[in-house]
């Protein structure tokens, strides 16, 4: 089974994230932000990244770059869930080397399309 | 499939909640360090959470407000504007309104006031932008069947860069070729380097796929929609069938690449991951679900968070009390004599675990202190606002544990002591300067541990309680005689009587309608004490002192006349043998007994709560010395306080039973217990006895009539 990491400082929205991804026939890891992030990733072998960008500690983008240079993590594909409507924030995290994005609040199933987006 | 997420509404609103206290405490900070930009990004997340989560409950006036707020918070956190007073007081107006808009109905229409307030804020930002709609995102119509099939080329050349976004392009192939048929995918390897010079992190193939689908151009376009800035996608199109590559069949597709072997099989593919996994247990969530730390403020809700680790303990614990009940039970059954030893350690075992349990049960009802520390920034702020005064507050010790249900019913009266320091306590900035004192007022709200109890301090540097002043209208009110003879501390006492108010007219703030009297009696309730201390000029302090629990607590038994009673131990200091030459009888005062050159007032239990004394309690009070008397010195507040009991019985954790429930409120007695033989014993309230004037109680040799009745009755109540 396929492994995603959720990264978002809101306990509901993880709880939303996680819900329809386990629904959708995923294993789900979480963590509260960044720092958190990348202490899971140490400790577990992960498919996908579906990181919140404004957090505390450490953001999403810092987030994003430092996953970037993980060797194990080079080239899984990571997704923004983000409101930022602005490109600006976007283009920020797609630089940082963010496949893709999902916008909140979200859609359970175009969620989970996206996910298969860039899932292999 | 369709997933509903509407469970998790209750866990949003009690975040939200959280988010709007946080919000608030950071706009009341931000007050004194306007571009402290991590305060300010951390209220612009809180702002951020709410819309993100309101908008997947439908919560359309919410994400509407929250929109308009971000937006203003955003200007502020990118220090394009300025966090001034006027702003942070429209913030603090919206952390209101957010509240309310939490509160309200998902199909209620946008209140008025927040349409002004969202006005307000629009007007401060700059004309230019214009804020835009936050609707969510409409989910994309259902493909018609009207549409025509249309042979497609798409061209995909992305860039060596490729995979360092986390994209692989044979899952955008895969999703493209999902969308119709394939008829060819070509792969192209001209730029394959030698393998000596190729670097596997770099993307060297591009592909070309001529595609049959009923899709839209853009349909097409949107798998690519993650990798626009990281390759040319280019597609070509021609209505007409018959033109599609004939020559490449699907098999020279295959030949091409071997991932893509069919379109129909990519697509199946994508379905089967899509498929709901039928055995998932929906609890799984709610197992997983976090402790966020930091308890809810929320009061709405009746729910507590708690760590998943501590309810894994209380079933441990269960599962062992279930094991000892199994083996007392089973030696209890097969009894000999021989079994006793086995039979006590099992019975203390039990007793190891239900006391644990206890205490661990109790322990989910803790909550920090913090939470409600936090709501009085925002009560000092606007007190100051409106009138003008410079108002600090300070907090200490937010990590201090409390029972919940004694949380909620501390809220009012600290609320109403912060506001009597706020309006009443601090002076203006004019007297204070006059004084000599720093400008700004500072209230300090502290909660700790003492000897087994809460404290929570409220003091504040202000002008502290005029003693004359207080008696002047004590004699007016009729409180008190006009020659009475009182301490100051006596004297500072009273404005916690009914009825006491020093002010002539009701200040807006701290009037309404509520007198100190209320905080007493919500904290007697608790089985809590409130004392003042006050110094003319320089401020006063009122420490409330709670229990830390209110539903069991550890009682010494003790026998009076020919009834069982229960003193709650945390009081109870010492137990003195009393013998007659040692009470000391005061005239028009009533007795006191000398213990180490303290002189302790006696209170005779039998004779204030109307039980029927023995017959040698006469001889004893006469100075007969014949029969053996007890008196437990108990503390209550400053006070000491001799109870004179026949006999003390043993020590025991009771149950507190509420006598509201079945009788009525009985002054002295704070409720009952049901003892292990089945017995009713009463619980003393020393607390309530420690508030009656001794002296005039025993002066008068009737009790009233009406106590008496109620402690008969409340013996008389079997349960």
């Amino acid at each position: 089974m396929r492994t995603v990491l959720i990264v978002d400082d809101s306990v509901s929205m993880r709880q939303m994230v996680g819900y329809t991804l386990r629904e959708g026939g995923y294993e789900v890891i979480e963590a509260e932000h960044g720092a958190d992030a990348l202490n899971k990733l140490a400790g577990a072998t992960v498919d996908l990244i579906i990181t919140d960008l404004n957090m505390p500690v450490m953001d999403g983008i810092t987030l994003i770059q430092n996953v970037r240079n993980l060797p194990a993590m080079k080239t899984k594909p990571i997704l923004m869930l983000t409101t930022e409507g602005l490109a600006a924030k976007k283009e920020q995290g797609k630089a940082a080397g963010a496949t893709g994005w999902i916008v909140k609040p979200f859609d359970p199933e175009k969620l989970l399309q996206t996910v298969a987006k860039v899932l292999p | 499939m369709k997933i509903n997420l509407s469970q998790f509404r209750q866990t949003f609103l009690q975040e939200s909640a959280d988010h709007i206290a946080s919000m608030e405490t950071g706009l009341l900070e931000l007050r004194s360090a306007p571009a402290d930009i991590e305060l300010l990004d951390s209220i612009f997340r809180a702002a951020h959470s709410i819309k993100g989560g309101a908008g997947s409950f439908g919560m359309t006036n919410l994400v509407r407000f929250t929109h308009s707020l971000e937006n203003l918070l955003d200007r502020l956190r990118s220090l394009e504007m300025q966090a001034t007073d006027e702003v942070i007081d429209i913030l603090l107006r919206s952390v209101d309104m957010l509240r309310g808009l939490l509160a309200a109905d998902v199909d209620a229409a946008m209140p008025a006031d927040a349409l002004e307030l969202d006005e307000r804020i629009t007007a401060l930002l700059p004309s230019e932008t214009s804020p835009a709609e936050a609707a969510p995102e409409e989910t994309p119509e259902l493909v018609e069947d009207t549409r025509k099939m249309v042979l497609y080329k798409v061209e995909f050349r992305p860039d060596r860069e490729l995979f360092a976004s986390g994209t692989n392009p044979i899952v955008l192939l895969r999703n493209l070729a999902a969308l119709g048929t394939v008829s060819c995918c070509h792969v192209h390897c001209e730029e394959l380097p030698t393998l000596a010079e190729l670097d596997p992190s770099q993307c060297y193939l591009s592909w070309t796929m001529e595609l049959a689908s009923l899709c839209e151009e853009a349909e097409l376009r949107e798998v690519f929609e993650f990798v626009e800035h990281l390759a040319e996608v280019r597609i070509s199109c021609s209505d007409a069938l018959q033109q599609s590559g004939s020559t490449l069949s699907q098999e020279s597709a295959a030949a091409h690449d071997p991932a893509l072997a069919s379109a129909g099989a990519a697509t199946e593919l994508v379905e089967r991951r899509k498929a709901p996994v039928a055995d998932r247990r929906q609890s799984d969530v709610k197992d997983r679900r976090q402790s966020a730390g930091r308890p809810s403020t929320s009061g709405e809700s009746g729910s507590i968070r708690v760590a998943t680790d501590k309810v894994d303990r209380l079933i441990d614990l269960v599962g062992e009390l279930v094991i000892a009940h199994v083996m007392t039970a089973q030696m209890v059954e097969d009894f000999e004599p021989s079994c006793l030893p086995r039979l006590r350690e099992a019975v203390a075992a039990m007793e190891r675990n239900t006391r644990e349990l206890h205490e661990r049960v109790m322990g989910i009802r803790m909550l920090p202190v913090g939470s409600l520390f936090q709501r009085y920034t925002r009560t000092v702020y606007d007190i100051a606002q409106a009138t003008g005064k410079q108002i600090g507050l300070e907090t200490n010790g937010e990590e201090t544990e409390i029972d919940k249900s004694m949380l909620e019913l501390l809220g009012d009266p600290l609320t109403h002591l912060i506001r009597n320091a706020a309006d009443h306590g601090i002076e203006s900035v004019e007297v204070r300067e006059a004084a000599g004192k720093p400008a700004e007022g500072v209230i300090s709200l502290r909660a700790f541990h003492r000897s087994g109890r809460i404290v929570i301090e409220v003091s504040d540097d202000g002008a502290g309680i005029d003693t004359d002043r207080v008696r002047r209208k004590a004699i007016e009110r009729g409180l008190i005689g006009p020659d009475a003879q009182m301490s100051d501390e006596q004297l500072q006492m009273l404005i916690f009587e009914p009825g006491f108010s020093t002010r002539e007219e009701v200040s807006d703030l701290s009037g309404r309608g509520v007198g100190m009297d209320v905080v007493k009696r919500n904290v007697q309730q608790m089985n809590g004490t409130v004392t003042l201390v006050s110094e003319k000029g320089r401020g006063s302090t009122v420490s409330i002192e709670l229990p830390l629990t209110l539903a069991i607590l550890e009682g010494l038994l003790v026998r009076v006349s020919d009834r069982t009673l229960v003193l709650p131990l945390l009081s109870v200091i010492e137990t003195v043998p009393l013998r007659s030459e040692q009470i000391v009888r005061v005239a028009e005062k009533g007795e006191v007994v000398v213990i180490r050159n303290e002189s302790v007032p006696l209170l005779r239990l039998s004779k204030f709560l109307g039980l029927a004394p023995q017959s040698a309690e006469v001889d004893a009070v006469n100075g007969n010395a014949n029969l053996r008397r007890l008196a437990v010195i108990v503390q209550s507040g400053q006070k000491k306080i001799g109870l004179v009991v026949d006999e003390l019985l043993g020590q025991q954790q009771v149950v507190v039973k509420s006598l509201e429930r079945n009788l009525r409120r009985i002054d002295g007695l704070m409720g009952a217990t049901i003892l292990g033989d089945g017995c009713v014993a009463p619980i003393v309230d020393v607390t309530a006895i420690g508030a009656l004037n001794l002296y005039s109680l025993q002066a008068s040799t009737k009790v009233s009539p009406q106590i008496a009745a109620s402690v008969r009755a409340a013996g008389a109540a079997s349960i």
